[in-house]
């Protein structure tokens, strides 16, 4: 596949005819409500996207995994029928971590039992992803090794400066780069981006992580009865927040819907999250993780040792930051506590 | 099957609560095709003494509404409270935080000795009878009443949240209103109404109640860390959480 | 396949079965034989289903009968929530959904065969374990003795009548029941089921232990074994725990780095020294 530079003009261009010509086109834009925001939503007009953007309120896992969608309809008759969303879509401006995130998803729901409902979504997206121009308040991505992404993306543009590297990854991707006004991106070009890499692979760090994120499995191994689970999770509203701007957690609940026929309805699943009480409770009363900070150093397990352990090890955090953002007793930061326990080897027990 | 009787009355209630019902437009065909409604002051003129399931809304203010209350509860089988009123005792319930005589005086001036005019301390219906199931909200959400029903038409325990707000209104896709100076109740209020009031940019009232373990500690935490008291907090509080438990 | 997608199988699509047998076999579990309208349902034991109730939902369920019975399965269902209630109101020829078999880890057919078998169970949990004990009786020479030891809360909550009193009177297996508590219609041991196991000490040498119970059981189980010096590698637990796609999605059923789903129900509890959640 090809490297290609467009000028800012002609990015403008190409994504007018983007958005002129299919259905649906979801790009970076201001969040609707609160203008120093940003967020994934339906791009109406090149004139909305900010490339530049720090990051999203919610990462585009909304796109792939909704917040509510129907799996399965069913009727008293007629028994059950699979829902299936076959619309096209293309998403504009996936940072680099949130896109390891989407790879790591695409691993996890096709992984032992093939989930056909985020795989057809999938693949029925184009991700025009872009190298991150802005550093979000709360990024750690360098720590966690996500700052650059090498796959998964159909197209990644790079902003240099003077124009955009576009790389198409994918047969799908080149066709589309191919509709926009290009040049082939010169030496000097390759390398400007190589310097956006290399300063973001280094630079996209406000909360650094004193390890490697690939030791963070073993780290755990020796935390499990550390004080750092109870001692945070005091101040826990067990809201789930963290859970819910995540874009790696992709626990659901499935719940009916009847209509008011009362004989068909749907069967639905909704975003779920690990750190709410009543997760894992069973009729009549009981609840197998009752205790918050046992909620608490479960998510933290599942992000640095059990999803790992799952994708060939690499950590499930992905450095964007939101859970950080989002938690109100500002608890949620994984680097606080991974660094914690890396300075507490002394009183860890085994 | 046969269709369940349904009953609606109201007590000390805006009634709002049931403008929310009158206000689901086509639904409201669905609805009444569904149940067999004998009586509804609000919608129609017919009454009845036998029903299945009685709807309540509004708090409970009067003894001769305790009475009243006592006898649709002995005759329904299912008692659902309708909105804030009915199951938390509402804004109504600001009244009990006062000398009951100032605040009489204060409603209804020169008036407030007048007997048809006696009020006592305001109580949510589960404070007077058995209350089955609690639709929340001020008012209560139509989708949420919806499902509710048509869970108890099909014999469904309904599923009434037990998370925060916090989990629809992040799903919604929000910034947190805390950032932008705002005392969101959210984190310690049943969710259900989908973050209806954080999407339009104000703070959570707490209008659906406490969640069953509020984390008292956290806001304690949170407050501080935002340079406020738990003084500020309790102020707001008081429009829906005066009788509650788990107060700060 | 699906039209939209291409994809053969939608993991949450429920298949039709038809109830050929319903009925109560005491106050609270009710009885379910079922067969599957199109392809038979291939499964091992220690699997379980989803049953999926239209409005409902569905509720994971233990697969009762052992797959040498061929042509239906059986579940035993207690009611206990709201789709429960539901599965309680079929009747004979009604239609349900089924998803599944589900979970890998299984009882250990092969790795069994030869050995001493022992059945810990209280209270429903005879109900999967049953699926092994009868798959054993059926295959019987591949196996050594075979001991039940079974604790119900009082015996007014047993079921499967008829096949434990044939247990009792067949000599190639051994059943020691015992009830929580006393009243005068029960002639037998009183007491929680771990005072079964000293009767049963000549059994524990090499045998293998299964344990199927309420949350609660297991824990007193395994010391007692361990006072008998039954190794952590020869006991299986039967685990539940919340459930809702049972395909390894969800998250519910996770017991830190398992899913019980796909990864058990039936762990070995050598297996579970890294999940201190487990039991």
């Amino acid at each position: 596949m090809s490297v290609k530079k467009l000028s800012k003009e002609s990015l403008l261009n190409w994504v007018d005819e983007i958005i002129s010509t299919k259905k649906k086109v979801y790009g970076v834009q201001k969040h609707k409500d609160k203008t120093d925001r940003f967020e994934f939503a339906p791009l109406d007009s090149t004139a909305d996207l900010r490339l530049d953007y720090d990051v999203t309120v919610l990462p585009p896992k909304k796109y792939f995994q909704p917040p509510t969608e129907t799996l399965v309809a069913f009727d008293l008759k007629g028994g059950y029928k699979a829902a299936c969303d076959t619309e096209k879509f293309i998403v504009i401006g996936i940072h680099p971590y949130d896109m390891i995130a989407i790879n790591q998803m695409d691993e996890l729901f096709q992984k032992d039992n093939y989930d056909s409902h985020y795989m057809t979504r999938r693949n029925n997206a184009t991700i025009i992803a872009c190298d991150v121009a802005t550093a979000s308040k709360d990024i750690f991505a360098s720590s966690m090794k996500t700052a650059t992404v090498k796959k998964g993306y159909d197209i990644l543009l790079t902003d240099i400066g003077n124009g955009y590297v576009a790389e198409a990854a994918t047969k799908k991707g080149q066709l589309l780069l191919d509709k926009a006004k290009t040049e082939k991106a010169s030496d000097a070009d390759i390398k400007a981006r190589q310097a956006v890499w290399e300063n973001n692979e280094k630079n996209l760090n406000k909360h650094p992580l004193n390890c490697q994120p690939s030791e963070v499995s073993e780290l755990l191994e020796k935390a499990y009865n550390h004080p750092v689970w109870e001692e945070k999770a005091k101040t826990c509203f067990s809201c789930g927040s963290c859970n819910q701007v995540c874009p790696t957690c992709y626990c659901f609940n499935v719940h009916d819907d009847m209509n008011w026929d009362l004989k068909s309805g749907d069967r639905k699943r909704t975003w779920d999250g690990c750190l709410l009480d009543g997760f894992t409770k069973v009729a009549p009363d009981h609840e197998f993780r009752a205790k918050k900070s046992d909620r608490f150093r479960h998510r933290l397990y599942r992000k640095g040792k059990y999803v790992p352990s799952k994708i060939g090890g690499q950590i499930a955090c992905v450095g964007c930051g939101r859970c950080i953002g989002a938690c109100l007793p500002d608890i949620a930061n994984p680097v606080k506590v991974y660094n914690r326990l890396l300075e507490d080897t002394s009183a860890v027990k085994k | 099957m046969n269709k369940p009787r349904v009953a609606v009355f109201d007590f000390a209630c805006c009634e709002g609560c049931q403008l929310q019902i009158v206000n689901l437009e086509e639904q409201i065909l669905d609805l009444i095709g569904a149940v067999n409604v004998v009586e509804w002051r609000e919608a129609m003129s017919e009454q009845s003494h036998e029903y299945d399931i009685a709807i309540i809304e509004g708090s409970i203010t009067r003894p001769e509404d305790e009475e009243k209350l006592w006898l649709i509860r002995s005759r329904a089988k299912i008692l659902i409270a309708l909105g804030a009123c009915a199951t938390l005792g509402g804004i109504n319930k600001l009244k009990n935080n006062f000398d009951l005589n100032d605040v009489k005086k204060c409603v209804y001036g020169k008036d407030a000795s007048k007997p048809h005019l006696y009020t006592e301390l305001t109580k949510a219906v589960d404070e007077v009878v058995e209350v089955d199931y609690k639709i929340h909200g001020c008012p209560i959400e139509a989708k949420e009443f919806i499902s509710i029903i048509r869970s108890l038409l099909i014999g469904k325990k309904p599923e009434i949240p037990e998370y925060p707000v916090c989990v629809e209104c992040k799903a919604k896709g929000n910034p947190c209103l805390w950032e932008y100076g705002q005392l969101c109740l959210g984190p310690i209020i049943r969710a259900g109404c989908n973050a209806r009031c954080p999407s339009a940019g104000h703070r959570c009232y707490g209008c659906r109640g406490y969640i069953n373990k509020p984390n008292v500690e956290a806001a304690k935490d949170v407050i501080e860390k935002y340079g406020l008291s738990v003084e500020d907090l309790k102020s707001k509080m008081v429009l829906f959480g005066s009788r509650q438990d788990n107060t700060l | 396949m699906c039209e939209c997608c291409g994809q053969d199988k939608d993991i949450y699509l429920p298949q039709l079965a038809t109830v050929n047998k319903a009925r109560m076999m005491n106050g609270t579990e009710l009885y379910l034989n079922l067969s599957m309208d199109a392809e038979p349902l291939d499964y091992k034991p220690g699997q379980f289903v989803e049953v999926s109730i239209p409005g409902f939902g569905e509720a994971p369920i233990s697969i009762s009968s052992s797959p040498t019975q061929k042509g239906y399965f059986e579940l035993v269902v207690r009611k206990i929530g709201n789709v429960t209630s539901m599965i309680h109101k079929l009747k004979i020829g009604d239609k349900i959904g089924i998803r599944g078999p589900f979970g890998n880890g299984c009882y250990p057919i092969e790795e069994a065969k030869g050995k001493n078998l022992v059945f810990i169970c209280g209270g429903i949990g005879l109900v999967p374990q049953r699926s092994f004990i009868n798959y054993v009786l059926d295959n019987r020479s591949d196996y050594g003795n075979i001991t039940v030891l079974l604790g119900t809360k009082c015996h007014t909550q047993r079921f499967f009548h008829s096949e434990l009193r044939q247990w009792s009177q067949r000599s190639d297996i051994r059943l020691l029941e015992t009830v929580d508590e006393k009243d005068d219609c029960w002639q037998g041991n009183v007491g929680v089921v771990t005072t079964l196991i000293p009767k049963i000490e000549s059994e524990l040498g090499s045998a293998f232990t299964f344990i199927c119970g309420p949350p609660v059981m297991y824990k007193f189980v395994i010391m007692a074994l361990a006072e008998e010096n039954v190794s952590r590698d020869r006991i299986f637990v039967n685990l539940e725990r919340k459930m809702k796609c049972g395909v390894g999605k969800c998250g519910h059923c996770q017991i830190n780095n398992f899913y019980v789903c796909v990864d058990g129900p039936v762990f070995r509890c050598s297996e579970l020294a890294v999940a201190p959640e487990a039991i």
